[in-house]
């Protein structure tokens, strides 16, 4: 069902490609106005995707810009999260969020839904602003709230099929073949960082009917491709719960998560705790560090400087 | 068999039990696999698979790379290589490798631009109404038929009823010849300058004799100075770049020769840039008019280099979620501001989310910020707390001599007339000293220099001598040779002297002491401390004078020119005038007309120059300082002042929903009698666009050509590029024999085919290169930049190699032919090392200097902005306001705000309208055009109306309530939308402690009425509206009607600014027909748990079995129990 690397052949599942579909549709109303009407795209050549499929490169060999005195701090996380895929042992990975630079530009929420192309309903990292204080003393509060990655997580015990799970590097993981849609596990989080695919789609009351380009292109997430679509589609998320996987797909390839590398404040940090080299590690052992509902005894792996 | 969402739906879920069970079996063993398995498909971090532009989501205008999976865009995220995205930024000889694996930040809105491009409502053929103006009823044509139509015109809408004939641009491009045009300017020039009556009319006479064969070419013979009938094109636009902004000129100007060329700035912060423009003057020699004149003036202005600054005061700049802008001074900002390097202030009736991490938050009553500014020019007066030594330098000598780049007209001595004005600048000659004589190009040319006191002697300046430095006494009030004098600083100091600080602080709304601790804070870091306005100060009536104060606050401290002062943009050339090539555009066209006359909105003429002039008031105001007086164009057009319009093109723009009181701009397209023909280019159809004729479907930001240049606050010489990225949505047509994108370009290229217009087609290009397609003109623009701007070719970019080379093929391999051909593309620019060098800034998505070449080692910016400062606005002094009669003042001073087109103040208040309605952006919305972003309105659905606590109190409103805004000059309080009916402004009330009492704010990008938000009509079917898209209020229409134009809305007649900030609002309460208008917005978050569960007790169980409290197994086997789930064992 999938090739070798994770891929899965379409044209098997569906009966006839992405691309092929696309085209169909394009010359079926070719005529309309609106582009909702029309699949917009250029289709790609038959043949000319697939074969295209390949392990990708080695991550780049030691810092990018040692010349320069200082960087940005995008990049020493990359040099951290490089160093964390090749020291040999699972690395333990961690988000650190400084409240104190975060702008409440909710980059980071739509970052994350366009990178896994999430539909309505479907929030991976929502951020809660409220503006607090009496005039004219008045401020902001700024929180951004992704999966906590809990070491104890109350999601996994509570899925009844063994659909979730919490992995070697502190990532809880949901299989979508797995999960049955109970949502079970919305409920046991007391973080709501679990939401619900209920199958539907941004632009499916409007002349695009659920299907403009965006929102039928296969997505990454958990380092393999899905296909949003109903029915008995291996990899479908649609109708499972979802939430934030801390980009496990773009970790495995030493890309930094989509909400750390979009950060217009730069707030937010991501690497490995067992390295007391990374800056994560550093930033984990101040005293200005907290934990939402620590007394919870939930143990999360994303941490706040306050 | 079901999918699972069904049998959820359906709570049928025990028929599947078993299968489930024996997966959830074979699963238990998956973590540890996990650990081992090699990494997952993820192509889009591949250079191949990006290509790098500029978003456009907002004018900031960050670079982007954009990533593509299976020819479609499935990822955008900000360029490695430039400094609004990554800081500091990689070198521009990054490898592409190596770069495409460093993404940069960008805001929501450049995240979400898919659903701007991808969006279903997304024109792909040309409409042409089939109804009356703003009916929403449409018609798609063949893309030929558009261009005859609107080259011929004619009865172009009898199908519809309408027997009137449409003018067609044939009729309106009436004079050709070039030669013909220049000498009719220089004619008209002469009446201009003639200020005798009698001699003008006989000069118009001369001219009517002399041109006799051409007076059917004019407007109206009698009146020359209208200019041909060229002129009653009018081309105004929106959001217009440079490139694009190239091309549509070589067409409308060059081409067509129209004098009617003209942007939105006054929407955007017009006042700001028109005091930059006053301020940047120089007294030098002017090679055109061969004298020594004020020369120079350029339309831009200054903002706070935060890289470097260590106190920073924002006057109506919403620093996180506007100001040119959030990816771009964000990162600066709070890493400044968490190390504590930074502090900064923010001066805003509203507090913003900038207020978030601000040192204070002071509320200043909308509009009276600039009392702030004298407040505290008063306390750095009176405590000798400023930069003296700057300030003493006169010229560009002495400048050099402490080390400044630039220097002030403080000490210039300016001559008091009788009446006390300070009418002009004392010159040499005013004291009997003879002025220098220099032989300029051959011809002897008079200096007459401004004066100094030199320790009490008077003393000429040469404000641009290098070798001859000037420092002047500060301040100066005497009489010499019976003339009143005094120096520019001795006025501010006299203006900052007549209120108290207790009276300064009152009439801003503010305590003393906030004033007293700002001007010590601003006094206390050297060159690092600056003021950074924006919109928030110049949308006022007084507006030009606000930034003017904040900018003369600057100069008190020096700042200007240094790191963590005040700094201005720069960019690289585009347009080969520096180097003379490769693409020296200027010297390109075959055939070029230069536009002569009277614009449609009259600018930058004195009206008493006119033949037009007939006293005061004008009939409507004149802008001699001002340019791209949005809010003017299509009233003046409909009112045929100065002179009636037939064709008028826009593009990408919004009249009716951005500008204030823009009710008043649908009017004025309503009828066509008033503007024969609307053609409009959009990539939908929009809020105003729903009153065009025709709109011309355009290409979106992924999909064209455009330079995006930079903004006052990056310190760093750049040049950003926009190129295709995507496979275009429009469809396809032919022009010049060759197959592309219908697009504006495409249109304009078919009209000039058509009616043969120089400077396209085969030899378009005056060295015989062809300009057929697009590319013709961008690439050459491209080369430019990669050339660079040393005619040696030493500042040129190096050339792509065949690896890079290579990626750029593949990376656009989902582009079809009619956009990128390889081999065209390289045609485009000829030389093939030229055309690698072109590769390689492309590849780049521009040019970026290097990140430790901005600051130089005396913490001087390198890009330095380095003339003089204007402080005193001679030019300013000697014309007239034309709805007066009276001069422009010439220096900072209050006004109070809220006046109406004569200067007078505008007393609403007295008719119970007590509250100052301001808008403002949230980071999520860009005004007009981002309501098509779902995942955006999923953050904020909807806006509200702040409104602070006392005074939700006193109307007694509670939150959330729906509430009706009304004006006095809309006190209907709703939208007039022509055939589309009325939309009340009804709005939420938000009950907020962030907001100045007596004000209401709210968001601007809500309440549409088009753009997808209401049903339209196409070839006779439906298309229905998406209610997301009509949510909130949008109450631009309660603002302030000027009362004396009755057409527009209020007016800063000096800076050519429309006011957003300063009409006077009631509240009321909507009838509950009215209130069912209102468009709710909803907050999709997939929450629900399972039906009839107790959450609170899954919870618990679930956190016990979480903390080992309870075996997990028990917990598991429960949930499957009450699922009906039966393992199989």
């Amino acid at each position: 069902m999938k090739t070798a690397f994770g891929f899965p052949n379409l044209a098997v599942e569906v009966g006839m490609s992405e691309v092929e579909s696309r085209r169909a549709f394009l010359e079926k109303v070719a005529s309309t106005v609106f582009a909702g009407m029309v699949l917009g795209g250029q289709p790609v050549k038959a043949g000319a995707e697939p074969a295209k499929v390949e392990l990708p490169p080695r991550p780049p060999d030691g810092p990018i810009l040692p010349e320069l005195e200082y960087e940005d701090v995008l990049l020493r996380m990359q040099r951290d999260l490089e160093r964390a895929l090749n020291k040999g042992t699972t690395p333990k990975w961690v988000m650190v969020i400084d409240t104190r630079k975060c702008v409440g530009c909710h980059a980071c929420t739509i970052s994350c839904a366009v990178e896994n192309k999430l539909p309505p309903g479907v929030v991976y990292r929502p951020v809660v602003e409220e503006q607090v204080g009496v005039y004219p003393q008045v401020t902001w509060k700024f929180l951004p709230r992704p999966c906590m990655q809990c070491d104890n997580p109350p999601c996994v015990p509570v899925c009844p099929v063994g659909a979730t799970w919490k992995r070697e590097d502190g990532i809880v993981e949901i299989d979508y073949d797995a999960c049955i849609g109970c949502r079970y596990c919305l409920v046991s989080c007391p973080y709501q960082a679990r939401t619900f695919d209920f199958g539907e789609n941004w632009t499916q009351n409007t002349p695009g009917q659920g299907q403009m380009p965006y929102e039928e292109l296969p997505t990454f997430e958990w380092g393999e491709v899905h296909v949003r679509k109903e029915g008995v589609i291996p990899n479908s998320p649609v109708g499972n719960a979802r939430k934030c996987s801390f980009c496990l797909h773009r970790i495995e390839h030493g890309l930094l998560p989509q909400c750390v590398t979009t950060c217009i404040g730069r707030a937010t940090f991501f690497g490995d705790a067992s390295d007391p080299e990374s800056l994560v590690f550093q930033l984990i052992h101040q005293p200005n560090v907290m934990r939402l509902k620590e007394e919870l005894g939930t143990e999360p792996r994303v941490y706040y400087l306050v | 068999m079901l999918s699972r969402r069904e049998l959820i739906k359906l709570g049928v879920l025990s028929g599947s039990g078993v299968l489930l069970g024996e997966k959830a079996t074979e699963l238990l063993s998956k973590a540890e696999a996990a650990a081992q398995r090699t990494p997952g498909f993820y192509p889009l971090n591949d250079p191949e698979n990006q290509i790098y532009s500029v978003c456009l989501q907002c004018n900031t205008g960050c670079p982007i790379k954009v990533k593509i999976y299976e020819g479609v865009v499935a990822k955008i995220d900000g360029s490695p290589y430039s400094p609004w995205t990554l800081y500091p930024h990689l070198p521009l000889d990054t490898s592409l490798e190596k770069a495409a694996k460093v993404d940069g930040g960008i805001c929501p809105k450049g995240q979400s631009g898919l659903q701007t491009v991808y969006d279903p409502y997304r024109i792909r053929k040309v409409l042409k109404r089939a109804g009356p103006r703003g009916s929403g009823k449409w018609k798609e044509i063949p893309f030929e038929q558009a261009v005859r139509e609107i080259a011929e015109g004619g009865k172009l809408f009898a199908e519809i009823g309408d027997e009137r004939v449409y003018p067609g641009l044939k009729e309106v491009w009436a004079l050709k010849d070039p030669q013909v045009m220049k000498a009719m300017k220089a004619r008209v020039d002469e009446i201009w300058h003639e200020k005798d009556p009698a001699k003008k009319k006989a000069l118009v006479e001369r001219f009517k004799e002399e041109f006799k064969d051409y007076l059917d070419a004019l407007i109206d013979p009698d009146h020359p100075d209208l200019g041909p009938k060229n002129n009653q094109v009018v081309f105004a636009y929106g959001r217009l770049k440079a490139g694009r902004s190239e091309f549509f000129k070589w067409f409308f100007q060059n081409g067509l020769g129209t004098v009617n060329f003209h942007g939105h700035t006054t929407v955007c912060q017009g006042s700001l840039y028109f005091t930059g423009k006053a301020m940047s003057y120089q007294l030098a020699y002017d090679e055109k008019k061969g004298e020594y004149t004020w020369t120079g003036g350029e339309k831009f202005y200054w903002q706070a280099d935060l890289t470097g600054a260590e106190f920073v005061i924002f006057v109506g700049a919403n620093i996180f979620e506007g100001n040119y802008g959030p990816p771009l001074r964000v990162k600066e900002v709070t890493q400044g501001a968490a190390s504590g390097k930074l502090r900064y202030v923010v001066l805003d009736p509203r507090a913003q989310k900038g207020v978030a991490h601000a040192t204070k938050w002071i509320p200043t009553k909308s509009g009276y910020d600039a009392a702030v500014a004298f407040g505290m020019m008063r306390w750095m007066f009176a405590k000798g707390r400023f930069d003296a030594r700057f300030l003493s330098a006169a010229n560009k000598g002495a400048a050099k001599a402490i080390g400044e780049p630039s220097w002030t007209t403080a000490t210039w001595l300016v001559e008091i007339d009788e009446k006390g004005f300070p009418a002009k600048l004392l010159r040499m000659s005013h004291l009997g000293m003879a002025p220098e004589v220099r032989v300029m190009d051959g011809k002897e040319v008079v200096f007459d220099h401004p004066v100094v006191l030199v320790q009490g002697k008077p003393t000429p300046v040469d404000p641009q001598s290098e070798d001859k430095p000037v420092f002047g006494d500060l301040f100066v009030d005497t009489t010499l040779n019976g003339i009143r004098v005094k120096s520019a600083l001795q006025l501010i100091r006299e203006e900052a002297f007549s209120r108290s600080l207790e009276e300064w602080a009152e009439l801003a709304g503010v305590e003393p002491e906030d004033i007293v601790w700002l001007a010590h804070e601003f006094t206390s870091h050297g060159k690092r401390a600056v003021v950074d306005i924006h919109r928030g100060a110049s949308q006022h009536t007084n507006g030009f004078y606000n930034a003017f104060a904040w900018n003369v606050l600057n100069a008190l401290v020096g700042n200007y020119d240094h790191h963590g002062g005040y700094v201005r943009a720069s960019t690289y050339d585009l347009v080969g005038k520096k180097a003379e090539g490769p693409f020296y555009l200027d010297k390109l066209h075959p055939k070029k007309l230069e536009p002569f006359g009277i614009s449609i909105i009259r600018h930058e003429v004195d009206y008493e120059k006119t033949t037009l002039f007939e006293g005061y008031p004008a009939k409507r105001p004149w802008f001699p300082h001002s340019s791209d007086v949005y809010q003017e164009i299509l009233p003046s057009a409909a009112q045929g002042y100065p002179y009636p319009v037939k064709i008028l093109f826009h593009y990408m723009g919004s009249p009716a929903y951005a500008l204030p009181a823009g009710h008043t701009q649908i009017q004025a397209m309503l009828d066509p009698e008033k503007i024969p023909l609307i053609v409009a280019f959009d990539i939908v159809v929009g809020d105003t666009y729903l009153y065009a004729d025709y709109i011309i479907p355009d290409l979106s930001y992924l999909e064209r050509w455009e330079f995006h240049g930079s903004h006052p606050n990056v310190i760093w010489k750049v040049q950003t590029v926009r190129q295709p990225a995507m496979a275009p949505i429009p469809e396809e047509v032919e022009v010049f024999g060759e197959k592309m994108p219908l697009s504006t370009e495409a249109f304009l290229l078919a009209l000039a085919e058509y009616l043969g217009v120089p400077g396209f087609g085969e030899k378009g290009f005056a060295n015989g290169m062809p300009f057929r397609r697009p590319e013709d003109f961008y690439l050459k623009m491209v080369a430019n930049l990669a050339f660079g701007e040393k005619a040696d070719g030493s500042d040129a970019v190096p050339e792509a190699d065949d690896r890079e080379l290579e990626i750029f093929k593949q990376a656009r391999r989902h582009l079809p032919p009619s956009v990128f051909d390889l081999e065209r593309w390289k045609a485009a620019i000829g030389d093939e090392g030229l055309f690698r060098r072109a590769v390689y800034v492309l590849n780049r998505g521009g040019r970026f200097q290097a990140f430790e070449k901005a600051i130089k080692p005396d913490g001087t910016v390198a890009n330095a902005y380095g003339r003089q400062i204007n402080l005193y606005l001679e030019k300013h002094a000697k014309s007239k306001n034309s709805m007066t009669g009276k001069p422009y003042w010439p220096l900072p001073r209050f006004f109070t705000p809220y006046t109406d087109a004569l200067g007078r103040p505008i007393q609403d208040e007295e008719e119970g309208f007590e509250l100052t309605l301001i808008t403002h952006r949230w980071i999520t919305m860009t005004k007009s055009r981002t309501i098509s972003n779902y995942w955006l309105l999923n953050i904020t659905p909807e806006n509200h109306i702040a409104i602070n606590p006392e005074d939700a109190r006193r109307l007694g409103l509670k939150d959330g309530e729906l509430v009706k805004v009304v004006s006095a000059s809309n006190e209907a309080g709703v939208w007039d939308l022509g055939p589309l009916g009325k939309k009340p402004m009804v709005g939420k009330v938000k009950v907020m402690e962030g907001i100045r009492p007596g004000h209401l704010a709210f968001a601007l990008g809500f309440g549409h009425w088009a753009y997808g938000a209401s049903d339209m009509e196409i070839n006779g079917q439906v298309v229905k509206a998406d209610p997301r898209r009509a949510t909130g209020i949008h109450a631009n229409a309660a603002m302030r009607v000027d009362p004396v134009l009755k057409d527009v809305g209020l007016t800063d007649i000096t800076g050519g600014s429309v006011v957003f900030y300063d009409s006077k609002v009631r509240l009321v309460r909507p009838t509950p027909e009215e209130a069912r208008t209102y468009g709710e917005g909803v907050r999709r978050v997939a929450l629900e748990g399972p039906a009839g569960v107790q959450a609170e007790e899954i919870r618990e169980k679930a956190l016990k079995a979480a903390r080992g409290e309870l075996d997990p197994e028990v917990l598991r086997q429960e949930v499957a129990s009450r699922l009906g789930l039966t393992p199989k064992v």
